[in-house]
Protein backbone atom coordinates (compact mmCIF):
# COMPACT_ATOMS: atom_id res chain seq x y z
CA UNK A 1 0.00 0.00 0.00
CA UNK A 2 1.23 3.30 -0.64
CA UNK A 3 1.15 5.67 1.83
CA UNK A 4 1.27 9.27 1.44
CA UNK A 5 1.58 12.67 3.35
CA UNK A 6 1.08 15.54 0.68
CA UNK A 7 3.15 18.66 2.41
CA UNK A 8 2.95 22.34 1.45
CA UNK A 9 6.61 21.82 0.32
CA UNK A 10 7.45 18.56 0.36
CA UNK A 11 5.79 14.89 0.14
CA UNK A 12 6.54 12.17 2.31
CA UNK A 13 6.24 8.86 1.06
CA UNK A 14 6.04 5.13 2.48
CA UNK A 15 5.22 2.03 0.33
CA UNK A 16 4.37 -0.48 2.99
CA UNK A 17 5.10 -3.26 0.68
CA UNK A 18 8.96 -2.74 0.82
CA UNK A 19 11.14 -2.11 3.33
CA UNK A 20 12.48 1.12 2.43
CA UNK A 21 12.75 3.78 4.50
CA UNK A 22 10.06 6.57 3.71
CA UNK A 23 10.93 9.32 1.16
CA UNK A 24 11.09 12.76 1.19
CA UNK A 25 10.25 14.73 -2.53
CA UNK A 26 9.63 18.15 -2.90
CA UNK A 27 6.16 18.74 -4.12
CA UNK A 28 6.72 20.76 -7.29
CA UNK A 29 8.79 17.54 -8.32
CA UNK A 30 5.82 15.31 -7.98
CA UNK A 31 4.96 13.50 -10.74
CA UNK A 32 1.20 15.09 -12.40
CA UNK A 33 -0.63 11.79 -12.15
CA UNK A 34 1.05 10.18 -8.96
CA UNK A 35 -1.40 8.34 -6.97
CA UNK A 36 -1.35 7.07 -3.53
CA UNK A 37 -3.38 4.44 -1.68
CA UNK A 38 -3.96 6.28 1.67
CA UNK A 39 -2.62 9.66 1.68
CA UNK A 40 -3.28 12.99 4.37
CA UNK A 41 -2.05 16.70 3.79
CA UNK A 42 -3.35 19.15 1.37
CA UNK A 43 -3.94 17.32 -2.18
CA UNK A 44 -4.79 13.72 -0.29
CA UNK A 45 -8.16 14.32 -1.66
CA UNK A 46 -7.19 14.72 -4.86
CA UNK A 47 -4.28 12.43 -5.20
CA UNK A 48 -5.37 9.22 -2.93
CA UNK A 49 -7.99 6.76 -3.16
CA UNK A 50 -8.70 7.71 0.34
CA UNK A 51 -7.61 10.01 2.27
CA UNK A 52 -7.99 11.24 5.93
CA UNK A 53 -7.71 14.49 7.51
CA UNK A 54 -4.41 15.90 8.58
CA UNK A 55 -5.25 16.23 12.40
CA UNK A 56 -6.55 12.78 12.79
CA UNK A 57 -3.44 11.23 10.95
CA UNK A 58 -1.08 13.64 13.30
CA UNK A 59 -3.00 12.13 16.67
CA UNK A 60 -2.82 8.63 15.46
CA UNK A 61 0.72 8.89 14.56
CA UNK A 62 1.58 10.31 18.03
CA UNK A 63 -0.65 7.36 19.83
CA UNK A 64 1.81 5.45 17.82
CA UNK A 65 5.05 6.40 18.19
CA UNK A 66 4.44 8.26 21.56
CA UNK A 67 2.48 5.82 23.71
CA UNK A 68 1.79 7.44 26.59
CA UNK A 69 -1.79 8.70 27.76
CA UNK A 70 -0.73 12.58 28.38
CA UNK A 71 1.38 14.43 25.98
CA UNK A 72 1.05 17.52 23.53
CA UNK A 73 2.31 16.84 19.90
CA UNK A 74 2.77 19.45 17.96
CA UNK A 75 3.15 19.41 14.35
CA UNK A 76 5.32 22.52 12.19
CA UNK A 77 4.76 22.15 8.47
CA UNK A 78 5.77 24.82 5.96
CA UNK A 79 2.20 26.32 5.58
CA UNK A 80 0.47 26.06 8.76
CA UNK A 81 0.85 24.46 12.40
CA UNK A 82 -1.34 22.02 14.67
CA UNK A 83 -1.22 20.44 17.41
CA UNK A 84 -2.98 17.51 19.44
CA UNK A 85 -3.25 17.26 23.48
CA UNK A 86 -3.94 14.23 25.22
CA UNK A 87 -4.93 13.55 28.98
CA UNK A 88 -5.54 9.90 30.34
CA UNK A 89 -5.44 8.85 26.59
CA UNK A 90 -7.96 11.02 25.07
CA UNK A 91 -7.98 14.00 23.05
CA UNK A 92 -8.50 17.14 25.18
CA UNK A 93 -7.67 19.53 22.99
CA UNK A 94 -6.73 20.49 19.05
CA UNK A 95 -5.85 23.37 17.04
CA UNK A 96 -5.23 23.82 13.35
CA UNK A 97 -3.90 27.51 13.26
CA UNK A 98 -3.48 28.25 8.85
CA UNK A 99 -3.91 31.98 8.95
CA UNK A 100 -2.13 33.68 11.95
CA UNK A 101 0.64 30.57 12.63
CA UNK A 102 1.15 30.46 8.63
CA UNK A 103 3.67 30.34 6.30
CA UNK A 104 6.77 29.68 8.99
CA UNK A 105 8.33 26.62 8.12
CA UNK A 106 8.39 28.14 4.72
CA UNK A 107 9.65 31.15 5.42
CA UNK A 108 12.28 30.23 7.45
CA UNK A 109 13.72 27.82 4.70
CA UNK A 110 13.03 30.59 2.09
CA UNK A 111 15.26 32.73 4.74
CA UNK A 112 18.25 30.41 4.78
CA UNK A 113 18.27 30.10 0.99
CA UNK A 114 18.05 33.89 0.91
CA UNK A 115 20.81 34.99 3.30
CA UNK A 116 22.43 31.63 3.03
CA UNK A 117 22.05 30.44 6.47
CA UNK A 118 23.13 27.11 7.90
CA UNK A 119 20.95 27.12 11.22
CA UNK A 120 23.18 24.32 12.33
CA UNK A 121 25.70 26.97 12.93
CA UNK A 122 23.40 29.92 14.81
CA UNK A 123 22.69 30.00 18.72
CA UNK A 124 19.51 30.71 20.31
CA UNK A 125 19.47 34.31 20.66
CA UNK A 126 18.62 35.38 23.97
CA UNK A 127 15.41 37.83 23.28
CA UNK A 128 13.11 37.20 19.94
CA UNK A 129 10.99 38.77 17.62
CA UNK A 130 7.04 38.89 19.22
CA UNK A 131 5.55 37.74 15.98
CA UNK A 132 3.13 35.43 15.23
CA UNK A 133 3.48 34.37 10.91
CA UNK A 134 5.95 34.11 8.53
CA UNK A 135 4.68 36.64 6.52
CA UNK A 136 4.32 39.43 8.99
CA UNK A 137 7.44 38.70 10.84
CA UNK A 138 9.23 39.37 8.12
CA UNK A 139 9.63 43.41 8.37
CA UNK A 140 10.69 42.75 11.75
CA UNK A 141 14.12 41.36 10.01
CA UNK A 142 14.27 44.13 7.64
CA UNK A 143 13.61 46.57 10.36
CA UNK A 144 16.38 45.01 12.74
CA UNK A 145 19.11 45.05 9.72
CA UNK A 146 18.39 48.60 8.73
CA UNK A 147 19.08 49.44 12.84
CA UNK A 148 22.57 47.16 12.65
CA UNK A 149 21.93 44.01 13.56
CA UNK A 150 23.36 41.39 11.34
CA UNK A 151 21.31 39.31 8.99
CA UNK A 152 22.28 36.11 10.80
CA UNK A 153 21.45 37.80 13.96
CA UNK A 154 17.78 39.12 13.00
CA UNK A 155 16.73 35.39 11.45
CA UNK A 156 17.54 33.97 14.54
CA UNK A 157 15.53 36.18 16.25
CA UNK A 158 12.88 35.51 14.07
CA UNK A 159 13.03 32.09 14.21
CA UNK A 160 12.90 32.37 17.90
CA UNK A 161 9.76 34.02 17.91
CA UNK A 162 8.03 31.72 15.50
CA UNK A 163 9.45 29.25 17.75
CA UNK A 164 7.25 30.46 21.18
CA UNK A 165 4.28 31.86 18.98
CA UNK A 166 3.86 28.06 18.30
CA UNK A 167 4.78 27.12 21.96
CA UNK A 168 2.03 29.45 23.00
CA UNK A 169 -0.68 28.09 20.48
CA UNK A 170 0.34 24.58 22.20
CA UNK A 171 -0.61 25.54 25.22
CA UNK A 172 2.98 26.45 26.71
CA UNK A 173 3.11 22.61 27.83
CA UNK A 174 6.62 21.42 29.93
CA UNK A 175 7.16 18.99 27.33
CA UNK A 176 6.58 19.33 23.53
CA UNK A 177 6.25 16.20 21.35
CA UNK A 178 7.64 18.04 17.90
CA UNK A 179 6.85 16.37 14.11
CA UNK A 180 7.93 18.01 10.85
CA UNK A 181 10.49 18.96 8.92
CA UNK A 182 11.69 21.72 11.84
CA UNK A 183 12.65 19.19 14.06
CA UNK A 184 15.88 18.76 12.09
CA UNK A 185 16.37 22.76 12.00
CA UNK A 186 18.29 23.07 15.95
CA UNK A 187 17.68 26.96 16.30
CA UNK A 188 14.02 26.25 15.99
CA UNK A 189 14.24 23.14 18.64
CA UNK A 190 16.43 25.11 20.77
CA UNK A 191 14.32 28.28 20.74
CA UNK A 192 11.84 26.44 22.47
CA UNK A 193 11.49 27.18 26.40
CA UNK A 194 10.36 23.45 27.15
CA UNK A 195 11.84 20.12 26.87
CA UNK A 196 11.42 19.09 23.30
CA UNK A 197 11.29 15.86 22.06
CA UNK A 198 11.68 15.50 18.07
CA UNK A 199 10.09 12.53 16.39
CA UNK A 200 10.99 14.38 12.87
CA UNK A 201 8.92 14.47 10.16
CA UNK A 202 7.08 10.87 9.29
CA UNK A 203 4.37 11.28 11.85
CA UNK A 204 1.44 11.68 10.20
CA UNK A 205 2.50 8.71 8.00
CA UNK A 206 2.63 6.71 11.27
CA UNK A 207 -0.62 7.91 11.93
CA UNK A 208 -1.77 6.63 7.97
CA UNK A 209 0.02 3.33 9.04
CA UNK A 210 -1.98 3.00 12.12
CA UNK A 211 -5.51 3.66 9.85
CA UNK A 212 -4.45 1.66 7.48
CA UNK B 1 -48.23 47.75 0.44
CA UNK B 2 -47.14 45.34 2.75
CA UNK B 3 -44.94 46.55 5.34
CA UNK B 4 -41.10 45.52 5.32
CA UNK B 5 -39.97 45.45 9.04
CA UNK B 6 -36.34 44.09 9.45
CA UNK B 7 -35.44 42.03 13.09
CA UNK B 8 -32.36 41.86 14.93
CA UNK B 9 -31.43 39.38 17.18
CA UNK B 10 -34.17 37.95 19.06
CA UNK B 11 -37.08 40.99 19.66
CA UNK B 12 -39.21 40.26 22.74
CA UNK B 13 -42.53 38.03 21.87
CA UNK B 14 -44.77 40.64 22.25
CA UNK B 15 -42.84 42.64 19.37
CA UNK B 16 -43.08 39.52 17.47
CA UNK B 17 -46.66 39.34 18.13
CA UNK B 18 -47.89 42.82 17.61
CA UNK B 19 -45.63 42.53 13.38
CA UNK B 20 -48.08 39.24 13.02
CA UNK B 21 -51.26 40.92 13.85
CA UNK B 22 -50.36 44.13 11.62
CA UNK B 23 -49.57 41.70 8.71
CA UNK B 24 -46.23 42.55 7.89
CA UNK B 25 -43.44 41.30 6.23
CA UNK B 26 -40.81 39.90 8.50
CA UNK B 27 -36.87 39.95 7.05
CA UNK B 28 -34.31 38.38 9.73
CA UNK B 29 -31.37 40.80 9.34
CA UNK B 30 -29.25 38.47 11.07
CA UNK B 31 -29.00 36.31 8.35
CA UNK B 32 -27.95 36.60 4.65
CA UNK B 33 -30.43 38.04 2.70
CA UNK B 34 -29.01 39.69 -0.36
CA UNK B 35 -26.61 39.07 -2.46
CA UNK B 36 -23.68 41.89 -2.10
CA UNK B 37 -20.43 41.60 -1.07
CA UNK B 38 -19.88 42.11 2.64
CA UNK B 39 -16.94 44.74 1.56
CA UNK B 40 -19.87 47.26 1.06
CA UNK B 41 -20.58 47.64 4.50
CA UNK B 42 -16.58 49.03 4.87
CA UNK B 43 -18.39 52.32 5.00
CA UNK B 44 -19.89 51.89 8.24
CA UNK B 45 -18.58 49.58 9.90
CA UNK B 46 -14.69 48.69 10.42
CA UNK B 47 -13.70 45.10 8.22
CA UNK B 48 -12.77 43.64 12.01
CA UNK B 49 -15.86 42.95 13.11
CA UNK B 50 -18.87 39.98 13.89
CA UNK B 51 -19.42 39.15 10.60
CA UNK B 52 -23.13 38.43 11.58
CA UNK B 53 -23.60 42.43 12.21
CA UNK B 54 -22.22 42.98 9.41
CA UNK B 55 -24.88 40.96 7.37
CA UNK B 56 -27.30 43.32 9.33
CA UNK B 57 -25.81 46.38 7.89
CA UNK B 58 -25.45 44.80 4.15
CA UNK B 59 -29.26 43.72 4.48
CA UNK B 60 -30.29 47.13 5.77
CA UNK B 61 -28.51 48.93 2.99
CA UNK B 62 -30.68 46.15 0.66
CA UNK B 63 -33.53 46.09 1.98
CA UNK B 64 -35.83 49.08 1.50
CA UNK B 65 -37.38 48.44 4.89
CA UNK B 66 -39.39 50.32 7.01
CA UNK B 67 -38.57 49.76 9.71
CA UNK B 68 -36.13 47.90 11.88
CA UNK B 69 -36.38 46.21 15.39
CA UNK B 70 -33.01 45.85 16.78
CA UNK B 71 -32.52 43.61 20.11
CA UNK B 72 -29.66 45.90 22.38
CA UNK B 73 -30.07 44.18 25.48
CA UNK B 74 -28.69 41.62 27.51
CA UNK B 75 -30.22 39.24 24.60
CA UNK B 76 -28.18 40.29 22.05
CA UNK B 77 -24.43 42.01 22.72
CA UNK B 78 -23.38 45.19 22.77
CA UNK B 79 -22.16 44.99 19.03
CA UNK B 80 -25.55 45.32 18.23
CA UNK B 81 -26.28 48.47 20.32
CA UNK B 82 -23.43 50.33 18.58
CA UNK B 83 -25.08 49.09 14.94
CA UNK B 84 -28.27 50.31 16.16
CA UNK B 85 -26.65 53.81 16.58
CA UNK B 86 -24.93 52.57 12.64
CA UNK B 87 -28.42 52.22 11.20
CA UNK B 88 -29.70 55.13 13.02
CA UNK B 89 -27.56 57.18 11.09
CA UNK B 90 -27.52 55.20 8.30
CA UNK B 91 -30.93 54.63 7.01
CA UNK B 92 -34.05 57.45 7.07
CA UNK B 93 -36.44 54.82 8.73
CA UNK B 94 -37.39 54.13 12.47
CA UNK B 95 -35.30 51.82 14.51
CA UNK B 96 -36.77 50.23 17.27
CA UNK B 97 -34.36 49.54 20.15
CA UNK B 98 -35.72 46.53 22.10
CA UNK B 99 -33.99 45.37 24.94
CA UNK B 100 -36.03 41.21 25.45
CA UNK B 101 -36.14 39.80 28.81
CA UNK B 102 -38.54 37.36 28.25
CA UNK B 103 -38.17 33.86 30.30
CA UNK B 104 -40.85 32.23 29.64
CA UNK B 105 -39.52 29.44 28.07
CA UNK B 106 -41.19 28.39 24.87
CA UNK B 107 -39.85 24.40 24.74
CA UNK B 108 -36.73 23.57 23.27
CA UNK B 109 -37.92 20.80 20.78
CA UNK B 110 -35.61 21.08 17.73
CA UNK B 111 -32.20 21.09 20.11
CA UNK B 112 -32.80 18.14 21.12
CA UNK B 113 -34.35 16.03 18.18
CA UNK B 114 -32.57 13.75 15.75
CA UNK B 115 -32.28 15.82 12.39
CA UNK B 116 -29.59 17.18 10.34
CA UNK B 117 -28.06 19.98 12.29
CA UNK B 118 -28.34 22.32 9.19
CA UNK B 119 -31.80 21.53 9.38
CA UNK B 120 -32.19 21.91 12.77
CA UNK B 121 -30.56 25.22 12.49
CA UNK B 122 -32.80 26.27 9.92
CA UNK B 123 -36.01 25.46 11.57
CA UNK B 124 -34.67 27.03 15.01
CA UNK B 125 -33.71 30.82 13.42
CA UNK B 126 -36.93 30.90 11.10
CA UNK B 127 -38.88 29.97 14.39
CA UNK B 128 -37.80 33.72 15.16
CA UNK B 129 -39.84 34.91 12.79
CA UNK B 130 -43.31 32.98 14.98
CA UNK B 131 -44.44 34.04 18.01
CA UNK B 132 -45.89 30.83 19.04
CA UNK B 133 -43.44 27.98 19.25
CA UNK B 134 -44.76 24.94 16.73
CA UNK B 135 -45.17 21.74 18.59
CA UNK B 136 -41.62 20.03 17.86
CA UNK B 137 -40.19 16.30 17.15
CA UNK B 138 -39.73 13.76 20.03
CA UNK B 139 -36.18 14.26 21.35
CA UNK B 140 -33.21 11.77 20.48
CA UNK B 141 -30.53 10.66 22.96
CA UNK B 142 -27.69 12.97 22.41
CA UNK B 143 -24.25 11.96 20.55
CA UNK B 144 -22.49 14.87 19.83
CA UNK B 145 -23.16 18.83 20.97
CA UNK B 146 -22.99 22.02 19.04
CA UNK B 147 -22.98 25.17 21.61
CA UNK B 148 -23.16 28.87 20.56
CA UNK B 149 -24.96 31.06 18.02
CA UNK B 150 -26.03 30.15 14.74
CA UNK B 151 -23.22 30.74 12.57
CA UNK B 152 -22.62 33.17 9.69
CA UNK B 153 -21.42 30.07 7.36
CA UNK B 154 -24.33 27.24 7.92
CA UNK B 155 -21.92 24.86 5.81
CA UNK B 156 -19.73 23.75 8.82
CA UNK B 157 -23.14 22.53 10.17
CA UNK B 158 -23.35 19.45 7.83
CA UNK B 159 -20.24 17.86 9.89
CA UNK B 160 -21.70 16.97 12.48
CA UNK B 161 -24.08 13.96 13.37
CA UNK B 162 -27.77 14.40 13.16
CA UNK B 163 -28.05 13.34 16.75
CA UNK B 164 -26.02 16.71 17.57
CA UNK B 165 -28.08 18.24 20.62
CA UNK B 166 -27.67 22.18 20.02
CA UNK B 167 -26.74 23.90 23.21
CA UNK B 168 -25.93 28.17 24.28
CA UNK B 169 -27.37 30.94 22.58
CA UNK B 170 -28.99 29.08 19.88
CA UNK B 171 -30.85 26.51 22.67
CA UNK B 172 -32.14 30.45 24.15
CA UNK B 173 -33.17 31.28 20.77
CA UNK B 174 -35.50 28.44 20.70
CA UNK B 175 -37.19 29.03 23.77
CA UNK B 176 -37.32 32.56 22.77
CA UNK B 177 -35.52 33.28 26.03
CA UNK B 178 -32.66 35.33 24.91
CA UNK B 179 -31.28 36.48 27.99
CA UNK B 180 -31.40 33.30 30.34
CA UNK B 181 -27.89 33.22 30.58
CA UNK B 182 -28.23 29.85 32.77
CA UNK B 183 -30.01 28.16 29.68
CA UNK B 184 -26.90 30.00 27.31
CA UNK B 185 -24.09 28.32 29.89
CA UNK B 186 -25.73 24.63 30.12
CA UNK B 187 -23.71 22.10 28.69
CA UNK B 188 -23.89 18.05 28.49
CA UNK B 189 -20.31 17.10 29.95
CA UNK B 190 -21.27 13.63 28.47
CA UNK B 191 -20.87 14.28 24.76
CA UNK B 192 -17.93 15.74 22.68
CA UNK B 193 -18.80 19.60 22.21
CA UNK B 194 -17.97 21.54 19.57
CA UNK B 195 -18.11 25.49 21.45
CA UNK B 196 -18.55 27.78 18.61
CA UNK B 197 -18.80 31.60 18.20
CA UNK B 198 -18.13 34.07 15.76
CA UNK B 199 -14.90 35.56 15.44
CA UNK B 200 -14.58 39.03 17.16
CA UNK B 201 -18.38 38.17 18.94
CA UNK B 202 -17.62 38.88 22.85
CA UNK B 203 -19.41 35.45 23.44
CA UNK B 204 -16.10 33.99 22.19
CA UNK B 205 -14.71 34.54 26.09
CA UNK B 206 -17.61 32.34 27.30
CA UNK B 207 -17.13 29.58 24.14
CA UNK B 208 -13.61 29.25 25.67
CA UNK B 209 -14.28 29.15 29.07
CA UNK B 210 -16.67 26.18 28.45
CA UNK B 211 -14.80 24.41 26.27
CA UNK B 212 -12.00 24.49 28.61
CA UNK B 213 -14.20 23.45 31.80
CA UNK B 214 -15.66 20.43 29.50
CA UNK B 215 -14.35 17.26 29.60
CA UNK B 216 -14.60 16.93 25.53
CA UNK B 217 -14.60 20.12 24.57
CA UNK B 218 -13.61 22.04 21.27
CA UNK B 219 -13.53 25.73 20.99
CA UNK B 220 -14.01 26.74 17.65
CA UNK B 221 -14.32 30.49 16.21
CA UNK B 222 -15.24 31.45 12.68
CA UNK B 223 -15.74 34.81 10.33
CA UNK B 224 -17.31 35.37 7.19
CA UNK B 225 -16.85 31.53 6.38
CA UNK B 226 -15.93 28.47 7.77
CA UNK B 227 -11.86 27.79 6.31
CA UNK B 228 -10.50 24.13 5.82
CA UNK B 229 -8.75 24.44 9.21
CA UNK B 230 -11.86 24.68 10.86
CA UNK B 231 -13.71 22.00 8.75
CA UNK B 232 -11.08 20.04 9.59
CA UNK B 233 -11.05 20.45 13.46
CA UNK B 234 -14.33 19.44 13.43
CA UNK B 235 -13.74 16.56 11.53
CA UNK B 236 -10.88 15.38 13.63
CA UNK B 237 -12.80 16.08 16.91
CA UNK B 238 -15.49 13.86 16.19
CA UNK B 239 -13.66 11.31 14.62
CA UNK B 240 -11.12 11.26 17.71
CA UNK B 241 -13.71 11.63 19.85
CA UNK B 242 -16.23 9.15 18.99
CA UNK B 243 -13.75 6.21 18.65
CA UNK B 244 -12.45 7.28 22.11
CA UNK B 245 -15.71 7.18 23.38
CA UNK B 246 -16.80 3.66 21.67
CA UNK B 247 -13.49 2.24 23.60
CA UNK B 248 -14.56 3.36 26.30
Amino acid sequence: MLLADFGTSYCKLLDTETDRAPEVIATRDLEVGFMADLATGHNAARRSKQSINELTALARGGEKIIGGKDFVLLDCGSRDIKFVRYAEGRVVDMGWNAECGASMGFTIELLAKYYDLDYGEIAVPDTGFSITCGVLGMSNIFDAVISGLSETEAVAKFVRGIARNAYRFAGSPERLYLSGGLCDNPLFVGSFPCNVISLGRFVLLAGLQASR
Amino acid sequence: MTERVGIVGIPPRSVITDLHRRRVLIFDLDEPQVRASLDLTASHLPRVYCAVLRTVVLNAMHLHLDCIYIDVGPGKCDCALHVSTILKNMLDIPIHCTRNQDMEGAGIPLCRTRMPLLAKMTGITAGVLEPEPEKGPAACRPTAGFWGVPPRDFSLLTLFPDTTHVYGWTRCMENKTPADLELESYVNPNVPTVFFAQSFCAKTALAKFLADQHPQGLYLDCDVTAGSSARAKIEAFFELSHSLFSEK
